[in-house]
């Protein structure tokens, strides 16, 4: 690196020009980015992408990484089947130099072992199933938050911010956890569990349903008897949104509803309404809205995401795949190369505290390449509007927690 | 005691669904001898209809019934006519092209939408009643009542009409009636019309309910394939009793069994039923083997 830039130094002058036309003349990095761009999880696979490109851009304004522009590949991809196919297809006609993907958990899981076969690193951004990293694959490093991270966030917010906020002790405090009853709501459920159990808070009951369940009335009337303070809800979006408007339905309010993964976007504001989502809290991943202290550069994010695609973002992953990709361009510039072995050698050296990146993360990968200071935040309806209010030191200038217990 | 009461009222109208769904799925069935697999997606269309009329009209969905209705019966005759019809010698092709217009519909409308769920709402849908402890939603309860008077209307349709009384006729035996002057391919169409406009009007009045996604008629239709079986190919009165059957199965099992076993728990009941009454409970004796019988 140095020596690069003594040799910069030394040619800034006569020969600028020639350098410049060594620099253009740079085949571009290429990087595979799988996501579903097409299909019924497109929503956020493009979103996750438009994260992807404005890091690129940001990049190859400053002139790109290791003197080369880089180039985004899009490799549509939303099921394992496609996942591989993409991969094949990327690495073979392509020539990408490695892979960057995807917030669904399945794509990843194959799409990373197929990219292992062409030796390329899959770096990944946005999928939290917990086994991913298990795998030992050699050249998978998540820099992204997982599914654990997801019930450790939510059982902190139950402790530190809504007990207190309830007036009780841990030890007065009663919940409920319901999910939804594959391996990603029951794993979640579990460590909830597991985690509250080990703080004496009163868990009522652990509940699982269908998401697709045509009716979840049983699922309401069963929690609404055990009448707790808080209600953990872990799914997707169409359960989530019929678990509210049947406790709407019902008559029941709990005062605290802390829903994990999904019930932040305007989905599920249409669905259920301003009224009766007011103060209900979610865990997911930062939002722009998060104070520049906790996430530096997030306000920048947002800004170049209106220049760029002339909306609001539409959801938070976006913000999560813009870091991903901003870590990924650092680590591949530290390594001088997109050599499996020598990014893995230069991610395992890096060493940033929490809150160094826009959305709020740091970077210190444990020995099976997962970031450990990856993290959710909480986000609660005010007003109809999404804000960040958990940890405290993530809200914006004048936020504060209302409605906490939620008004019947 | 009144928990007991409100499981019982939520599993009746529970069972209003499922068996707004079967209905057109039960008429096709047992006159067509269709299995048609796109019959979820035909809820789905007119829910997504709906959503138009509300998007573009601001119209509630309960008025949009107006609209959707007669739009899926057009949609149903089209069906019919320009895909079914021309196969009606294969009827195992035929049932693989309903499951070739089920891809097709979900992926139109997945173009269309992105994925991204809609609502569509109704004031009147979300307004409640109390009854002591139980209460009672007014988009389920319009369900019911709309289920009960088109099973009855269906049912008077078929006995009375001519067009009924030919339906009947081609469901009996397709040769006899042809040769008593009846136009079997028409009734066929007519009938698969009815069929897709039942679809329409399930649509319609489910969309203030769910959370709408291109994918969300194969939510019903496990269960109304279950009410269809359970209740008696193409009988009415079955389609009526079957969804309360399922709907009820469900409430209880979820409340006081377990959410995550009901699906399994129905099942069992409709394996049993099959096994010691294969016509299920309200289909005449033989109704099932008629579809494999000559039929040209």
């Amino acid at each position: 690196m140095l020596q690069f830039k003594g040799f910069r130094a030394l040619a800034a002058g006569v020969i600028a020009a020639a350098f410049a036309t060594v620099a253009v003349a740079q085949a571009p990095l290429k990087i595979g980015a799988i996501n579903p761009y097409s299909g019924p999880l497109a929503l956020y696979g493009d979103e996750v992408a438009r994260g992807y490109q404005l890091a690129v851009d940001e990049k190859n304004a400053k002139g790109g990484v290791l003197g080369r522009k880089v180039e985004l590949v899009r490799g549509d991809a939303g099921n394992p089947q496609q996942g591989i196919a993409a991969v094949d297809q990327l690495a073979s006609r392509d020539n990408v130099d490695l892979f960057i993907g995807t917030y669904i958990s399945a794509v990843s899981n194959a799409a990373s072992d197929a990219a292992q076969r062409y030796n390329k690193i899959y770096w990944d951004t946005n999928a939290v199933a917990a086994e991913l990293t298990e795998r030992g694959l050699p050249n998978f490093i998540r820099v992204g938050p997982n599914a654990s991270n997801f019930a450790d966030m939510s059982v902190r917010a139950v402790i530190e911010q809504i007990a207190p906020a309830l007036g009780k002790q841990p030890k007065d405090l009663t919940v409920w956890i319901e999910h939804e009853d594959s391996i990603y709501g029951k794993s979640i459920g579990d460590i909830q569990k597991k985690l509250l159990d080990s703080k004496g808070v009163k868990v009522l009951g652990q509940g699982a349903h269908n998401f697709r369940a045509a009716d979840l009335t049983d699922v309401v009337l069963r929690v609404k008897k055990a009448n707790p303070d808080v209600w953990l809800m872990t799914g997707y979006v169409p359960d989530g949104n019929l678990l509210h408007k049947t406790a709407r339905e019902q008559g029941f309010k709990p005062p605290v509803i802390l829903m994990v993964g999904t019930g932040d976007t305007n989905e599920t504001l249409d669905a259920v309404g301003a009224d009766y989502l007011e103060g209900a809290m979610v865990v997911s991943y930062p939002r722009p809205d998060i104070s520049e202290k906790f996430g530096p550069g997030a306000a920048a994010y947002l800004a170049a995401y209106r220049k760029a695609f002339n909306r609001e973002p539409v959801a938070p992953q976006g913000l999560t795949a813009y870091t991903g990709m901003r870590i990924l361009l650092e680590t591949i510039e530290a390594a001088g190369s997109t050599d499996v072995d020598k990014v893995r050698a230069a991610a395992a050296k890096l060493d940033k505290p929490l809150n160094t990146y826009p959305s709020g993360f740091g970077v210190k990968f444990d020995d099976k390449f997962q970031n450990t200071r990856a993290i959710f935040t909480v986000i609660q309806w005010q007003g109809g509007k999404q804000v960040t209010v958990f940890p405290p030191e993530a809200r914006g200038p004048g936020v504060a927690l209302k409605n906490v217990p939620r008004k019947q | 005691m009144d928990s007991l009461l409100h499981v019982l009222v939520v599993g009746l109208l529970l069972g209003g669904i499922y068996g707004l769904v079967s209905l057109g799925l039960n008429l096709i069935f047992g006159v067509i001898r269709i299995v048609n697999f796109a019959h979820g997606e035909l809820v789905m269309l007119a829910m997504y209809g709906a959503y138009v009329c509300y998007a573009t009209l601001g119209l509630d969905p309960y008025v949009s019934v107006l609209i959707v209705v007669p739009a899926l019966f057009v949609v149903g005759v089209l069906m019919h006519r320009l895909v079914l019809q021309p196969l009606h010698a294969e009827s195992s092709m035929q049932i693989f092209a309903t499951f070739g217009l089920l891809i097709l519909f979900q992926n139109a409308v997945l173009a269309l939408t992105r994925g991204e769920g809609y609502s569509v709402p109704s004031k009147l849908a979300a307004t409640t009643f109390e009854v002591g402890d139980i209460r009672v939603t007014m988009s389920r309860l319009v369900i019911f009542v709309a289920l009960t008077l088109a099973a009855i209307a269906l049912h008077v349709f078929l006995k009375r009409t001519r067009i009924g009384k030919s339906i009947r006729a081609v469901t009996q035996d397709r040769q006899a009636a042809r040769l008593m002057g009846i136009n079997v391919e028409r009734t066929f169409t007519i009938t698969f019309g009815i069929g897709a406009a039942l679809a329409g009007l399930a649509g319609a009045l489910l969309a203030p309910i769910y959370t709408l996604s291109p994918g969300i008629g194969g939510n019903f239709i496990l269960a109304a394939f279950a009410v269809v079986v359970l209740g008696g190919l193409g009988s009415v009165a079955g389609a009526y009793f079957g969804g309360m059957i399922v709907g009820l199965v469900e409430a209880f099992a979820g409340f006081y069994i377990d959410p995550e076993l009901k699906q399994a728990i129905w099942f069992v009941i409709f394996l049993a039923v099959l096994v010691v009454r294969p016509t299920g409970l309200f289909g005449q004796a033989g109704a099932e083997d008629v579809g494999f019988r000559e039929q040209t």
